[in-house]
């Protein structure tokens, strides 16, 4: 179990070393500088390049990627080259912005996912054909067009939740829970409709098994075959599943955070490329890979407990 | 006596699965022949290495030591690529008549395939395979129709006559008859033996049980844990076992008449052989030693050569655990 | 080949058409627009649908219906490459790592999930930074990122479609490892295929819809869907109607893939009704058999008959009597309806199938008659069963430990610390050393033998009267199979439970049982004691079912051929009103064309058989063996003789 954790966390960090020189490559790809930022409009070429030299633009991709690696290993990521903003603290302030959405998004889907797909699973007939189909529309809808009607319809005509914006949960905490509503509602219709669908999957799935027949040769009332044992059985997709929502809501909160103007990491992204900031862009791509990480490791631990038979392995 | 070429040849061979060192081989130096036209019979239980055993002479699984000869010729180490010319007289029939045929496919499609690999012209195809089914009972229009359309029986001859179509002369039977209901196994082996006769085929069988193995073969290897215990005659094995392995194997095989089982069953009980569960065999010794009930240090230490047929530290004290015979 | 089927459900039909029609609007768009997808005319601005313009204008004038039409080919194409490339990447891969085994695999695999681990949208962000808006090239980039999903799941097909036989008989002939992929792998796949392209292709859309909406779509005036979206959700205050159209046709779009989607996986069981509706109203036989039940009797059934729900009967008029402390045997081969026979007695019939006639006469009650809540007060508790897999009939999530101590709670009404005691001892008493650590332990750890030990001790917990054993030891080695008889003989002595075996090997039941019921095609041919049906049998199936047993009796030689019995079983819709097995019998007379009744046989054993409905009826209650035959064998007659080297007749 040690070792196989130890491999884990290796590979870990050799994704996120990879994640890093992608970007780093793309970055230097761009066919801009750095200087030509710093310089401002209009500066001349003499000065672009001088300030490509300051900034050590003009050394050899290699030392520039193992420089800029010993300064990101002590958790220094450099500044923003358009305001000179240090990039790990506004990276860090703007994380709990992205991962509040993200983790309450799939709270939210999960619970109700797993609800919905358990009725639907157990009743059968009529509720199962109407979760299948509504979960089909549901997850088809485009998120930030569901954004933008709930926000005129709740936002705007109802006045009930704020349509933009976002307060931090130490300077209110009913506010800031109503600033992220909109946003994770939008998110968690996508993400209940996944879950459940999951959910009923693997608990038709488990129910058809044959150590359910054993159970019910013993009498065991059906409660507790489809409450405890069936759903056990599903557990591990589905945990699987609220993984990949998680991660997949992490770096895709791009555009609901530009839709309801959140502070998040997904606007540092689109701000970065948007400007040419090198620094910036390398600091974005690492931080959310480093948050799929560990993501990842978690979802190993939590299906190894889950499954006795990863877990004895 | 000088033998001819034998039609199959295992020497000392070794299959591991994964690391070496990490576990006991599946397979430890096991050798046995197959002559031309003759039927063997390689009998074991689960975990005995019989599979491992046929899958390594068709290829499918490396050996790690040992060699296969087929008609003398060492195909050891060749790939299945090369297997297309130098094994072009091997063949195989596997276990379940279910998986090993292909549904997408019609019968004629999976007959056809061994003789496009062989570059049989294409207007030499058909009258082959309607001779291949007609040699196993069945009727040539079979050739049209999709696997779903037959029984387990009936697709068991149509794997017999797959093998056969491109008129191979070593033949490895894989569990062929173990998925099948008595009366359809039946019709099975008779037809193996007809065609056996017929075609002069070398025939590999593998199989677990007994019965079977000695209506079948001339000769019988018994294999435990991946060594042989035993090989010789087919009757001399399963009537006068000298393995007492051998003998808990024949001992446990039910017959359907209530009086004789009852005294089977209770010599067998009287053999006290271990149970199966018992713990795991150690690396060195004989496999069979923590559930023989001859067992002795030197079984535990020292694994016994394999003398005039029989594997055993002890074959002289096993001719008394033998079930005395039944009062005529 | 599987696509027409997808076609047939309603969700299919319409959702290809969907596709189909945006396809052809789409590439047919400039002949038929009514407007350019540029014309403006702000003079009607944001005005809402009318005669002329059906949908609405946009800000500048523009008709909405022409601009959905224009955009609609570079709104879908893109996606569709990505699906290309994520298909043509992560197909061969796949293939290629099932292929070649452990390093290529694992190569390939931690590629793969590097590729996962990247923030894709993050990545596209940065692609789009570094080469400008091109969606086509953009959706390259997404292709790749997205082979890397298609590559896990396709890799663990293809692993196990290489372990059925077919492809390792491929192989073995000397088929190329390219036509081995092509023509026995990759069909099987088809399906998944279909399911995983059209999902993928929802996926697609969606995201450069989202990147579009972003400002990193086709570069405006060309009217992609993500961009007519956001352009307006800037009018979202003056004409909320714009929002409708441009969003919904996207919706309507991803909502068709991904209901095409269902519609080709549906095919297969996710469809059906999910878990068996335990029967809440009573399962009334259709004719429940006449007369009550014998004294003495532990078990009495009489004249059951199971079927198919609205379909053949399985079983029909089987009838037999067990006393306490008895082992009866229910031999027969594949088809011939034991299992069901078995199965019905405490109601676990599988899904579809229930009984239809007759009576089961247990404690006093006719449990055929019985709704299910009842029935699971019987279970366990008086009746338990064993099956033939026991490495699948245990729970893998729970230890060994947790699954017996739950029903010797509820059974017995003990503490925990209690159960675990009887645990302990129940282990003990079916063979197992090392009980204690056997309650830690988990089904997947365990042999065979060890399993179907526990399964056995699971069954007891409720000490029942009845046991019964479906095929119990037919997925077992022969000598763990002794075992497993000795340990139920031994059972049966000290606790004095009565056990119906089912079995196909006739060995079986000399081992264990005292009597025997012979069956074939649904109904019982012969029954009686051990000794006299397998000694002196008077059907003429059992005989030659006998006489295929190549287990001869030491001493007698090797026959030359096995006796076979020509054919094959009949099908349940195929059985005739006479006698079933006339057509494989060497003795059919014209006579065995009429319904055969029960007649007693062998003067022994107490297998009791009840009257006969259909057909004949033979007056009153048999009490000793049956047979069912016109002509029956008189003993001991010679077997008929074995058929010679005939490989069979064809059917």
């Amino acid at each position: 179990m040690a070792v196989y954790l130890a491999r884990r966390l290796a590979f870990a960090v050799v994704t996120i070393l990879a994640a890093s020189v992608v970007s780093f490559l793309l970055v230097h790809a761009s066919g801009g500088s750095p200087g030509a930022i710093t310089a401002g409009a209009g500066a001349t070429p003499a000065q672009v390049a001088a300030e490509n030299h300051r900034l050590g633009w003009d050394q050899p991709l290699v030392t520039q990627y193992l420089t800029w690696l010993g300064h990101a290993a002590s958790g220094n990521l450099g500044v923003s080259l358009i305001d000179g903003h240090n990039i790990w603290s506004d990276l860090t302030a703007r994380l709990p912005v992205t991962a509040s959405i993200a983790l309450f998004a799939t709270l939210l889907s999960g619970i109700f996912g797993v609800l919905i797909g358990v009725a639907a699973a157990v009743r059968g007939g009529l509720a199962d054909r109407t979760v299948t189909v509504g979960s089909g529309v549901a997850l088809s809808l485009p998120q930030f067009w569901i954004g933008i009607l709930l926000v005129y319809l709740i936002a705007i005509k109802a006045h009930l939740l704020p349509a933009t914006g976002y307060v931090a949960f130490s300077a209110s905490p009913s506010q800031y829970l109503q600033s992220l509503a909109l946003p994770v509602i939008t998110l968690a219709i996508t993400g209940t409709a996944i879950i459940a669908r999951t959910t009923r999957t693997g608990m038709v799935s488990a129910l058809r098994q044959e150590h359910i027949r054993t159970l019910q040769a013993l009498g065991t009332p059906p409660w507790r075959i489809r409450y405890v044992h069936a759903l056990r059985f599903a557990a591990a997709p589905v945990v699987s599943v609220l993984g990949i929502q998680f991660i997949a809501l992490f770096g895709g909160s791009v555009v609901i955070e530009q839709l309801f103007a959140l502070p998040g990491l997904g606007q540092a992204a689109q701000n970065a490329i948007g400007n040419n900031d090198f620094p910036a862009v390398q600091g974005v791509v690492v931080i959310a890979t480093v948050v799929v990480v560990i993501t990842n490791l978690v979802l190993d631990l939590a299906l190894g407990a889950l499954d006795p038979r990863v877990r004895t392995a | 006596m000088n033998a001819p070429v034998p039609a199959l040849s295992v020497q000392d061979l070794t299959v591991r699965y994964g690391r070496a060192g990490k576990a006991l081989p599946a397979v430890d130096g096991v050798s046995f022949d197959v002559a031309p036209g003759e039927t063997l019979g390689l009998v074991g239980e689960s975990g005995s290495g019989k599979s491992t055993i046929g899958k390594a002479i068709l290829g499918l699984q490396p050996a790690n030591a040992g060699r296969i000869l087929l008609h003398g010729a060492d195909i050891t180490k060749a790939s299945l690529r090369q297997r297309r010319v130098t094994a072009v007289d091997l063949r195989v029939v596997f276990q379940d008549p279910y998986s090993s045929l292909n549904p997408a496919q019609t019968i004629g499609q999976t007959l056809a395939e061994p003789l496009r690999v062989l570059r049989v012209p294409g207007d030499q195809r058909r009258p082959r395979i309607g001779a291949s089914l007609a040699a196993v009972g069945l009727p040539a229009d079979a050739a049209e129709r999709y696997p779903a359309r037959f029984s387990g029986g009936q697709r068991q001859r149509i794997a017999i006559a797959r093998a056969l179509v491109c008129d191979p002369q070593v033949i490895v039977l894989d569990e062929p008859v173990s998925a099948l209901d008595l009366s359809t196994q039946a019709q099975v082996l008779n037809l193996l033996a007809d065609l056996r006769e017929s075609r002069q085929l070398a025939l590999l069988f593998i199989a677990h049980d007994l019965g079977v193995v000695r209506f079948l073969a001339q000769r019988v290897v018994v294999l435990y844990r991946g060594q042989v215990m035993e090989a010789g005659p087919a009757e001399d094995v399963t009537q006068r076992p000298r393995h007492p392995y051998s003998v808990a194997l024949t001992a446990a095989a039910p017959v359907p008449q209530p009086a004789e089982q009852a005294r089977r069953r209770a010599a067998r009980e009287a053999l006290g052989v271990g149970a199966a569960g018992a713990a795991p065999p150690a690396a060195d010794g004989c496999p069979f030693a923590t559930r023989c009930p001859l067992a002795t240090d030197v079984c535990h230490r020292d694994r016994p050569p394999l003398v005039s047929g029989v594997a055993c530290h002890h074959a002289d004290q096993v001719a008394r655990l033998r079930l005395p015979p039944a009062a005529a | 080949m599987r696509a027409p089927r997808a076609l047939r459900t309603a969700g299919g039909a319409l959702s290809a058409a969907w596709l189909v029609f945006l396809l052809l609007a789409s590439v047919t768009a400039s002949w038929w627009l009514p407007y350019q997808a540029d014309a403006q005319d702000p003079a009607h601005a944001l005005a809402g649908p009318s005669a002329s313009h059906w949908l609405g204008t946009d800000d500048l004038g523009r008709d909405v219906l022409s601009r959905i039409a224009a955009g609609s080919w570079i709104s879908v194409g893109p996606a569709l490459l990505a699906v290309i490339v994520a298909f043509g990447a992560g197909i061969p891969l796949a293939l290629l790592a099932a292929e070649h085994g452990r390093w290529v695999e694992r190569g390939s695999s931690r590629f793969a999930e590097l590729l996962l681990a990247l923030p894709s949208i993050v990545i596209l962000l940065a692609f789009v930074g570094a080469v400008g808006v091109h969606p086509w090239a953009i959706m390259t980039v997404l292709g790749v990122l997205l082979s890397a999903p298609v590559y896990r799941i396709f890799l663990g097909q293809a692993q196990s479609l290489r372990t059925r036989l077919y492809v390792d008989a491929a192989r073995v002939n000397g088929v190329s490892s390219l036509r081995v992929n092509l023509r026995h792998v990759l069909p099987a796949m088809a399906t998944t295929i279909a399911v995983q392209a059209a999902q993928l292709f929802a996926i697609s859309v969606l995201i450069e819809a989202g990147l579009a909406f972003m400002g990193f779509g086709p570069s405006l005036p060309s009217p992609s869907w993500g961009g007519l979206i956001a352009a307006a959700s800037q009018h979202v205050y003056d004409d909320p109607w714009l929002m409708v159209p441009t969003g919904a046709v996207l919706a309507l779009t991803v909502i068709a893939a991904n209901g095409l989607a269902d519609a080709v996986a549906g095919g297969g069981r996710e469809a059906e009704p999910a878990v068996r509706r335990t029967r809440g109203r009573a399962a009334v036989p259709a004719a429940p058999a006449a007369g009550g039940p014998i004294d003495g009797m532990l078990l009495d059934v009489r004249d059951l008959t199971v079927a198919v729900a609205d379909g053949p009967a399985l079983v029909t008029g089987v009838s037999f009597a067990l006393p306490p402390g008895t082992v009866l045997g229910l031999v027969g081969e594949s088809g011939c309806g034991k299992t069901m026979t078995a199965r019905a007695l405490p109601g676990l019939l599988p899904e579809g199938v229930e009984v239809t006639g007759g009576s089961v006469w247990f404690a006093g009650r006719d449990l055929a008659g019985l709704p299910d809540k009842d029935l699971r007060a019987v279970r366990g508790r008086e009746i338990a069963v064993i099956s033939q897999e026991p490495m699948v009939a245990l729970d893998p999530m729970f230890s060994v430990g947790y699954q017996l101590t739950q029903p010797i709670r509820r059974f017995r009404g003990v503490g925990r610390a209690e159960a675990r005691r009887i645990a302990e001892q129940l282990l003990r008493e079916v063979g197992i050393t090392g009980a204690r650590r056997m309650l830690r332990s988990y089904p997947h750890q365990l042999s065979g033998g060890m399993a179907q030990r526990v399964c056995i001790a699971l069954a007891l917990t409720g000490s029942p009267k009845l046991l019964i054993a479906d095929e119990p030891t037919t997925a077992l080695d022969v000598t763990v199979q002794a075992e497993i008889l000795s340990l139920l003989r031994a059972l049966v002595r000290t606790t004095g439970l009565s056990v119906i075996i089912v079995s196909h090997d006739p060995g079986v039941v000399a081992d264990l049982c005292d009597e025997v019921a012979v069956m074939y095609a649904g109904q019982v041919v012969e029954s009686g004691t051990v000794a006299e049906v397998l000694g002196s049998p008077s059907h003429p199936y059992t005989a030659a079912l006998l006489a295929a047993n190549p287990h001869v009796a030491e001493g007698l030689p090797v026959p030359e051929r096995l006796a076979s019995i020509p054919g094959t079983v009949p099908a349940p819709p195929d059985w005739p009103t006479g006698c079933r097995f006339a057509s494989r019998c060497s003795l059919a007379t014209a006579e065995c064309a009429a319904p055969v009744p029960v007649t007693p046989a062998h003067a022994g054993g107490p297998v009791v058989a009840g009257p006969v409905v259909a057909g004949p009826v033979v007056g009153g209650t048999v009490v000793g063996g049956t047979v069912r035959c016109v002509h029956p064998l008189s003993s001991p007659a010679p077997l008929p003789v074995p058929h010679h080297a005939e490989p069979g007749v064809s059917s």
